[in-house]
């Protein structure tokens, strides 16, 4: 891989943990050379193209594939009459749900656009246009098309879910100022600019896949067990991914029909998922509904939260988006019952989209915590502080650290809060209707162990090796400033290696876990590759520092001295050179002392030493508040965002630049939430029929206003050894519940479901 | 895509002459043509490229009015100085439109060409009923997600809205479409679906648009495109207007008004029931809005289109206020 | 019957020959037939603009464009942008400097198409640039760096 070289900006301290340094890989993402997953060049290299169903449920009774293979340049088609002798996996826990064959290309149907055959041929043009002439025939069944479809029943409730203290049901009928809401959000889809593919390669029993991937370790073990392979037999690569937002962090059968192809016919396969296609090939975020009752005195106590939420999911699969996850901690209330169902439609099995739970969960408490303000005729933001917890009543343990009332407080400040008047339909401009509205937004700290790798070469170059993942939320700068600032170099000086399942293991780039992981890691192994070197430096018999008599060495600004700052001072590579060292390497991992080389393996690769929020003294979150201004046509009821000031508790930041960009991509994500994206179900027969960029609407560059990001955390160091806590999902939390908040009060119109599209203001 | 053959035309008439085989098809700017072959709608067996072909790409406005060759791209009209000067609205109605880039490919006489964005039409592995692909099929829009679909000019064989915008202003504005021996009206130039939905406008085989031309007029000068959609820009309409005004002398009574509607019907739709109804009179809001409100006489709406019967009304109302000095 | 045809196309101010079925588009043959990978293809409809780069100095969309289409044109793509040496382009400068990018996927086509807009003559405010950039879709979310970093180019190119 060419190294990257990053551009000096701004001043020296950008390059230590907290600076403003510039992207590392930025130069190479500027000039069209960060090679993605299918863009690396290979002999011989074959394509394939899926084909989906039509229908939503059933059986393929038949596949007619001689006009396909009658195409020149076709080399194989794949349909659910072809044994690709694959054994069912453990999921992404380590939990293995069934023994027994696995089917990528199934016989049974459960979902319409379920890939059920696959055409391989010496050209993507001739692929596709022998896919179109496969025929099927399907015996077709009864089906559910989606959660609002008649037959979808009360589905089933996910009792690990329920959480209740207190007899809120009481309290709820007690209280003299009651709201009761239902609240809902559609289908919404990842739509990662790089679509989903990958190129498979087999070398005698050795298995490369280069995938756009989130998790190396993790994807390798699920590929070896589909394979029947041993893990290390198997390659991930993936230094750079198109986006993921929670879509690439585990394998999917089209892979395993990539690879599969791949071993039939002896030559590399590329497979590359239409956009179309992406939209079946993996599950966005589940549709929920959610009904929600509070239940206060007459100057605004919470007295009690009654939630029962439900979500889609899949026939074949279970996945709760937790519509309770968020509703349980934002405030103080002793009275708490919420319950989440899941009920199965004919879909692909929904994923985690940025923000899994959280994000519909703080849509309905923080749209719910606004109406009651107005019913109660209070300022929505003075509500919010009345009932200020002080604590995690969920869990009863103390927060770790939660800055959500200097959030509301400094964002209300910025935003100019107190300038709003109260009544609904009171601002306008002309024909704009303007309204303010807020939303609060938490994310758990999610904790897991990582390992690293610290080379210290004679060049005086430091490498950080790792197989964790940078999406574009910035491992490689926060790397590569850590290890600078442990060895007190430029970051220029820095190499960093990344996404590849051989190099050291890591966490998942998912849960907003992998920053504080992967940092406490390459720390602990510079720290310790640092220490080595000091160690040589003052006992080996070459080292000018042998009889200085110091017992320590500082490195400062290029220069490694004795504290007391008097001769010798060398560089890093003038140090390697006097000790005769080509380099020194040190591995180094969080997990606890004493841990197995099986116990390790199962870290990177399982999600079984993953730690929630509560898995100690402490609950530990990250926290916002986000407010916004809309504008609305009074006649066309079109809903523009016109200004947003979002307060963020991160605790402390390793790069306020990425960070803030990073928020800010939550936020665009959150107006796209709430004004534009709905993945649309024709009920007649299960499709997805926006399965396309100009349909499923994202935000332009001309939706997005500038967007004001104001961090009010602190050091946490009980969250990570650094003292950050995630903020890559936090940002999309709570900001449709403050468009919608601002619609209501630019309109009085209080519109419940999502998105909140211009023929629902007429 | 199925495999084609690929002609650069040296000339128009040979364009013409290899047009008159079955499977021909021209390719101008290509967003059209290859974004259908791409989901299996359109399947050219000749593509005939005619970017090259001379002579049809000026742009001249003067006393009379405008002409525009068919081979002009829709960023150089929309950015030409003498078309925003004497018709504001057809500029704004291709500044509207799509993206840049999509503007510097495009063509005026693709543009006109483009085809609807019915999720049922341009699916033809899931939906294969659909009477504009397949006569005699059916319609899958019917029944189905229709929230895009047309209200007006629409019959049972086909809901689908025609999606583009600069055919609107043109059709206000009384524009005519000159093909290669013929010249047609707009309005006359787009066909409404009836039970041919497959047909679309008048051309036939082998036809290739040459230039459009708008006259000029007073109404043209003091003219406006307002395009509703539901993110702030790279969408189709959800509802939009373009409309012309002259007034009086006393600054109040209409003189001269044009109005025509996007993104709710199956043809750019000229509304002359507003027109006819504010002619003479002076304009206020009351009148201007009761007015509007005649466009969508005998609308019909199909599941999740209803809105647009609310909404394009206002649209109009909307400009025709600006244009007025009103708004 | 596949039928390849045998074309010349001029790319970043180089030559190149190949023989393509008149059916693959300037998209397809810049990352396929020439490993110019930089040309991402996010949608391949015309409908995200990743796929952008320029054609005679105009920004257009390779993935709705035939390769066929643009033999005897000037093509540019983001590996033609930056200057002989290896120095980058301003646009390019400024997207870093602004960190208008964050998984980079849609970075190439964000910056041929900021470059063009310049040019173009449309990037004379941030409402503007924000309108006329609309056609490159970001979904990791960079559009205010990305305004920024277009409005920073824009004053020195000016």
């Amino acid at each position: 891989m060419t190294m990257m070289e990053p551009r000096k900006h701004g001043d020296a301290s950008d390059g230590t943990v907290g600076g403003r340094q510039s992207r590392f890989e930025g130069s190479m993402k500027v000039t069209g050379t960060a090679t993605y997953a299918l863009e690396y060049p290979f002999e011989n290299l074959a394509y394939a193209v899926l084909i989906q169903s039509t229908i939503p449920a059933g059986r393929v009774l038949k596949v007619d594939i001689a006009d396909a293979l009658a195409i020149p340049g076709v080399l194989l088609v794949l349909t659910p009459e072809d044994d690709l002798g694959l054994t069912l996996g453990a999921d992404w826990g380590g939990n293995k749900p069934a023994e027994g064959p696995y089917y990528p290309l199934p016989r049974d149907v459960q979902f319409n656009g379920q890939s059920i055959a696959a055409v391989v041929a010496e050209s993507r043009e001739q692929a596709t246009e022998a896919a179109r002439l496969v025929r099927v025939t399907y015996e077709e069944s009864k089906y559910v098309a989606n959660l609002n479809d008649p037959n979808a029943g009360e589905g089933k409730l996910m009792d690990a879910l329920s959480s209740a203290w207190g007899d809120a049901e009481a309290a709820l009928a007690a209280s003299p100022v009651r709201i009761e809401a239902e609240y809902s959000t559609p289908r919404e889809y990842h739509v990662a600019m790089e679509p989903h593919g990958l190129t498979a390669k087999w070398d005698g029993e050795q298995l490369t896949i280069w995938e756009p991937s989130q998790w190396s370790h993790g994807m390798a073990r699920m590929y070896s067990e589909w394979f029947d392979m041993p893990y290390e037999n198997v390659r991930i690569i993936s230094p750079f991914i198109g986006g993921g937002f929670g879509s690439k962090g585990q394998p999917l059968a089209y892979g395993a029909v990539a690879v599969a192809a791949a071993r039939k016919l002896g030559r590399p396969v590329k497979l590359a998922v239409t956009r179309p296609q992406n939209f079946t090939s993996y599950g966005g975020r589940a549709g929920t509904k959610q009904k929600i009752a509070l239940g206060a005195t007459e100057d605004g106590i919470l007295q009690a939260i009654v939630h029962r939420g439900a979500s889609e999911t899949s026939v074949y699969a279970d996945w709760p988006e937790q519509t309770g996850a968020a509703t349980s901690i934002l405030y103080k209330v002793e009275n708490f019952s919420s319950q989440h169902r899941i009920v199965p439609v004919n879909s692909v099995t929904p994923g985690a989209l940025r923000g899994p739970g959280k994000n519909p969960s703080a849509y309905g408490i923080e749209c719910a915590i606004e109406e009651l303000a107005y019913k109660l005729g209070m300022d929505p933001l003075e509500l919010r502080l009345k009932n200020y917890a002080d604590h995690d009543y969920q869990s009863g343990k103390p927060w770790s650290t939660r800055q959500l009332r200097e959030a509301l407080t400094k964002g209300a400040e910025t935003f100019g809060w107190s300038r709003r008047s109260h009544a609904p339909r009171s601002m306008r401009d002309g024909k704009t209707l303007i309204g303010w509205g807020i939303g609060c937004g938490t994310f758990p700290v999610i904790r897991a162990p990582s390992e690293a790798m610290i080379r210290i070469l004679s060049s005086g170059k430091v490498e950080v090796i790792s197989g964790a993942i940078d999406m574009g939320q910035g491992t490689y700068t926060i790397l590569a400033q850590s290890a600078a600032e442990v060895f007190g170099i430029p970051v220029d000086q820095v190499e960093v290696h990344l996404g590849d399942s051989r190099l050291p293991g890591s966490a998942i780039a998912g849960g907003s876990m992998l920053a504080g992981s992967i940092m406490g890691a390459v720390h602990k192994a510079a720290v310790a590759a640092r220490d080595e070197l000091i160690g040589l430096a003052l006992s080996d018999a070459n080292s000018p520092f042998r009889d200085t008599g110091a017992n320590t060495l500082n490195f400062v600004e290029g220069r490694i001295a004795a504290p007391r700052g008097e001769a010798p001072s060398l560089t890093l590579a003038e140090l390697m050179f006097a000790l005769k060292r080509e380099e020194i390497e040190v591995r180094r991992n969080t997990l606890p002392e004493g841990a197995s080389a099986q116990e390790q393996v199962q870290a990177w690769t399982t999600m079984a030493r993953v730690q929630g929020p509560t898995m100690g003294d402490y609950s530990m979150h990250s926290w916002c508040a986000h407010f916004a201004e809309v504008r609305v046509d009074e006649d066309f009821g079109t809903v523009r965002v016109s200004r947003m000031v979002s307060a963020f508790d991160c605790g402390r930041l390793y790069n306020p630049r990425l960070v803030e960009s990073q928020w800010r991509g939550g936020i665009i994500m959150g107006i796209g939430q709430a004004l534009l994206e709905e993945g649309l179900v024709d009920m007649r027969n299960g499709r997805t029929v926006n399965n396309n960029v100009g349909d499923y609407l994202v935000p332009t560059n001309s939706d997005i206003p500038d967007l004001q990001v104001i961090s009010v955390g602190v050091p946490d160091h009980n969250a990570s050894a650094l003292g950050g806590k995630g903020v890559g999902e936090v940002g999309i939390v709570g900001v449709a519940p403050a468009i919608a908040n601002a619609v209501f009060h630019a309109t009085g119109k209080r519109i419940r479901d999502l998105p909140i599209t211009l023929e629902k203001l007429l | 895509m199925r495999d084609f053959s690929y002609i650069r035309a040296a000339s128009a008439s040979q364009a013409g002459s290899a047009a008159q085989q079955s499977g021909a098809m021209f390719l101008a700017g290509g967003t059209t043509l290859l974004d259908l072959a791409k989901c299996g709608v359109s399947e050219p067996e000749t593509v005939i490229d005619i970017t090259h072909l001379s002579g049809m790409s000026g742009i001249t406005v003067d006393t009379a009015g405008a002409r525009i060759g068919a081979l002009a791209r829709m960023s150089e009209v929309a950015d030409h100085g003498d078309i925003q000067a004497a018709f504001p609205a057809v500029s704004q109605s291709l500044s509207l439109a799509a993206s840049a880039q999509l503007r510097n490919m495009a063509t005026i006489g693709g543009n006109l060409l483009q085809r609807t964005r019915c999720s049922y039409f341009r699916d033809p592995g899931a939906f294969p009923a659909c009477n504009k692909r397949n006569p005699g099929s059916g319609c899958a829009a019917i029944g189905g997600i229709t929230r895009n679909h047309a209200v007006l000019g629409a019959s049972e064989a086909c809901i689908a809205s025609y999606p583009g915008d600069l055919a609107v202003a043109l059709v206000a504005f009384d524009a005519v479409v000159e093909l290669d021996g013929r010249k047609v009206a707009v309005d006359d130039f787009f066909l409404a679906p009836s039970n041919t939905p497959d047909r679309e406008t008048v051309l036939q085989r082998g036809e290739m648009i040459t230039a459009i031309t708008i006259p000029a007029s007073a109404a043209a000068v003091n003219s406006t495109y307002i395009k509703v959609r539901d993110r702030q820009s790279y969408e189709f309409a959800a509802a939009s207007a373009a409309v012309g005004l002259e007034l009086e002398a006393d600054g109040k009574t209409v003189r001269d008004i044009r109005v025509a509607l996007g993104g709710v019907a199956t043809k750019p739709w000229r509304a002359r029931s507003v027109e006819q109804a504010l002619i003479g009179k002076a304009l206020d809001a009351d009148t201007v809005e009761k007015a509007s409100r005649l466009a969508m006489e005998g609308a019909v709406s199909h599941g999740g289109n209803h809105y647009k019967i609310e909404l394009a009304p206002r649209v109009v109302t909307r400009a025709i206020l600006k244009m007025g000095g009103l708004a | 019957m596949t039928r390849s045809i045998h074309i010349a196309l001029d790319i970043n101010g180089q030559r190149h020959e190949l023989d393509v079925e008149p059916r693959v588009t300037l998209l397809d043959a810049l990352r396929e037939h020439l490993t110019l990978t930089g040309t991402k293809k996010g949608c391949d409809q015309g409908q995200c603009g990743a796929c952008t780069c320029h054609v005679d100095g105009r920004r257009v969309l390779s993935c709705l464009t035939l390769a066929a289409q643009v033999e005897g044109r000037q093509i540019t793509t983001i590996e033609g942008l930056a200057g002989e040496a290896g120095d980058l382009h301003p646009m390019q400068a400024a997207f870093i400097e602004h960190d208008a990018f964050q998984c980079g996927y849609c970075t190439p086509g964000q910056i041929m198409s900021a470059v063009a807009c310049i040019r173009e003559g449309h990037a004379g405010s941030d409402a503007e640039i924000r309108e006329y950039m609309s056609g490159n879709l970001c979904r990791c979310g960079a559009y205010n760096s990305i305004v920024a970093a277009v409005r920073q180019a824009a004053a020195e190119a000016a």
